[in-house]
């Protein structure tokens, strides 16, 4: 059994080192950091934090030492086997044809050291949150492992016409039909962060409204110290909410230019393959027939101006940013293009998923809106007699009482406002196709979703009514995906009934 | 497909999850009630609090104590050799159906209780969500796993050349 390389255990006390730092400081902090601090304090407690240190790294670096000579990999004529672990020893043998993802990931302190880490994974439920298969080398053993391992999987499964096709670029930068260009990128950074700044400014000018009003109508310094208290909160609200609004917005530049640096889609027979990243670079490799649905989606800003991101949804994925993580930021296949480009692109790219037109439509607008306003109604009902009551027994003045009164309305009336739109949204967008086998559904408010998948990727179908609605023959229907994820349904609402009988089909066929 | 109900002694069961839950609520507002009277609280307030507490666990009671009547009255279940079908929910009504060719693992799980009664509930695997047919009779349940097993066999059998 080969051993990993020795890269790993360098790149690891590297980072360890760190660790070790913050791990003292954090438990000898009151020696440095109490009231009574002074330079000969300091001085009597470096020692302690010297010996601190040296005793947690000498704990990293034996544990770093005995996972190295633990662990290894070994490539056989039928499998793969891998050995990892110290306290609890892990042995995991994978057939190459059972092999879904091969993912290669290389930070920017494993390039330090010029290794990388290559993740096979089964895409088996069971194993969803680690890949059954690790192997830490140097980046070109990683490169000829990744080819190697492609070709043993592609010989295991015999191919029908038993061709063997060339490696086609699909998507890349290079590409004329699609660019991710610095222009775009900007563009894309400037339209995420456009909806956090557009409910910031809503939210900011609709608590200067409330307090306007409370203040004209009452006409007091802002209903005395509760009014402040009020104020003070709200500004230290919309205060937060622009401080958020500017770390994203650089959190999304750093993300478009550098984590999307070199975005390139390849095929390589049944493969699909995205690479992208700068200072951490990217190879997700999987199997066509293993995507499970493709998500169109647009924000309401992306929506209004006419952009659009693709996502992917892969059997067995799921998010994790751990070194032996199936995958570290699989799920975008395109990351910003324009709507009307979207045919187009995955004609290209993925042509069984091109969504298909609307064939059905939400048949009523008021059960979008019902049950919240009942509900709503209720809670915002009960808040407002309730503040109303309490203050009355404890004698607050009146002038509080209406402030309080006309402040809970005011909100109510917000909260309703703002569902009425997104709810007029739902009724435009929701909406199923089914055509071919490929089921296409229509679903959101203020975010439109678009999902295509395949028939037999659907596991069960729920319909789900009230006797009201099932008088109007009205229902929302949920379709379960087959996937290990937690959010494995696609959900369309108020549609005819009948239509849960036709994906029912389709189920049983 | 002929769609079966549930047996009168999953009411039963209900019901004494329903009474563990009703104690619950009991215990809030008996504990807000000693509160009040140890700290000696003025009337005003006392008033406040049993209208802030006990209508919101009156009503919390009430519904407690009907719904399992409601939720056993509105839940069916049924399957034949394609499909399993299960309908739930008072307000909210459900009608899932699940294919018997995507069936993974079956489960039948017991608790304390449910054993005194002689109950179990059965959950169904698939590659995607799990899916509980709610309560059923320890026979129930195994005639349904062996039924289902059967199925999925002779189901496997008949799409054994297709695309599932």
């Amino acid at each position: 059994m080969k051993r990993f390389d020795k890269g790993y255990i360098y790149s690891s006390l590297l980072t360890d080192f760190f660790y070790s730092v913050v791990l003292v400081f954090f438990f000898l902090r009151d020696l440095f950091f109490n009231e009574e601090s002074s330079p000969n304090t300091i001085a009597t407690a470096t020692p302690f934090f010297v010996i601190g240190f040296v005793v947690i790294y000498l704990c990293f670096v034996a544990y770093r030492i005995l996972y190295y000579r633990m662990s290894g990999y070994e490539l056989t004529d039928k499998e793969i086997k891998c050995n990892r672990g110290v306290l609890f020893k892990k042995r995991s043998i994978l057939d190459y044809k059972k092999i879904h993802a091969i993912n290669k990931k290389q930070g920017i302190i494993h390039r330090i050291f010029g290794i990388a880490v290559l993740t096979v994974d089964s895409g088996s439920a069971n194993t969803s949150h680690q890949a059954e298969i690790t192997i830490i080398e140097k980046n070109t053993v990683v490169d000829a492992l990744l080819s190697e391992l492609n070709a043993l999987k592609k010989n295991t499964i015999k191919d029908d016409a038993g061709e063997v096709r060339r490696e086609e670029v699909l998507l890349s930068n290079k590409d004329s039909l699609y660019r991710f260009t610095s222009a775009k990128k900007m563009l894309y950074t400037l339209i995420n962060i456009a909806s956090t700044a557009f409910f910031t400014a809503l939210f900011a000018v609709l608590a200067i409204i409330i307090l306007g009003v409370c203040k004209a109508m009452l006409q007091l310094d802002f209903l005395g110290t509760l009014g402040q208290y009020f104020l003070y909160a709200i500004l230290i609200s919309v205060g937060g909410v622009l401080l958020f609004s500017i770390f994203s917005f650089i959190g999304s530049i750093i993300h478009s230019f550098i984590g999307y640096y070199n975005f390139t889609i390849t095929q390589n027979d049944n493969n699909i393959q995205i690479s992208y990243g700068l200072l951490e670079k990217h190879t997700n490799t999987f199997s066509y027939d293993r995507i499970k649905a493709v998500k169109v989606s647009q924000g309401l800003v992306q929506r209004i101006l006419g952009f659009a991101s693709i996502k992917l949804e892969v059997i067995g994925y799921t998010v994790n940013s751990s070194d032996d993580s199936k995958n570290a930021g699989l799920g975008v296949l395109i990351p910003f293009c324009k709507y009307n480009e979207i045919d187009e692109i995955l004609g290209k790219v993925l042509p069984d998923y091109i969504p298909s037109e609307k064939q059905t439509k939400s048949v009523s607008f008021f059960p979008f809106v019902s049950w919240f306003l009942l509900i709503f109604g209720i809670i915002a009902g009960v808040i407002l007699a309730g503040s109303v009551t309490v203050m009355a027994m404890l004698s607050a003045p009146s002038k509080i009482i209406s402030a309080a009164v006309l402040a809970i309305s005011g909100l109510a009336l917000i909260v309703i406002v703002l569902k009425f739109v997104s709810a007029g949204l739902s009724y435009h967008t929701n909406g199923l196709a089914i055509h071919d086998g490929k089921i296409t559904t229509y679903s959101g408010g203020f975010t439109k979703n678009i999902t295509v998948f395949k028939a037999k990727n659907l596991i069960a179908v729920e319909n789900v009514t009230t006797p009201l609605r099932k008088k109007h023959g009205i229902a929302s229907i949920v379709m379960h995906l087959k996937t290990n994820e937690s959010s494995n349904e696609v959900k369309v609402h108020i549609q005819k009934d009948t239509l849960s009988d036709e994906i029912e089909k389709m189920l049983t066929v | 497909m002929k769609m079966n109900k549930l047996d009168k002694s999953v009411l039963k069961l209900w019901y004494i999850q329903a009474a563990m839950g009703a104690l619950a609520l009991v215990g809030v507002a008996v504990a807000s009630l000693v509160i009040l009277l140890v700290t000696e609280a003025p009337s005003s307030v006392m008033l406040a609090v049993f209208l802030g507490v006990g209508i919101p666990v009156s009503l919390l009671l009430c519904l407690t104590l009907i719904m399992p009547a409601l939720r056993h009255k509105m839940y069916s279940w049924g399957y034949d050799d394609k499909r399993i079908i299960v309908k739930q929910g008072v307000i909210f009504r459900q009608r899932v159906v699940i294919p018997v060719c995507q069936i993974q693992d079956l489960h039948r799980t017991q608790g304390p209780i449910m054993m005194m009664l002689g109950l179990s509930g059965v959950t169904i695997s698939t590659a995607g969500s799990n899916f509980d047919i709610s309560t059923l009779t320890t026979n129930e349940a195994d005639c349904l796993i062996d039924a289902l097993e059967q199925n999925l066999e002779a189901r496997v059998e008949e799409l054994k050349n297709e695309e599932i």
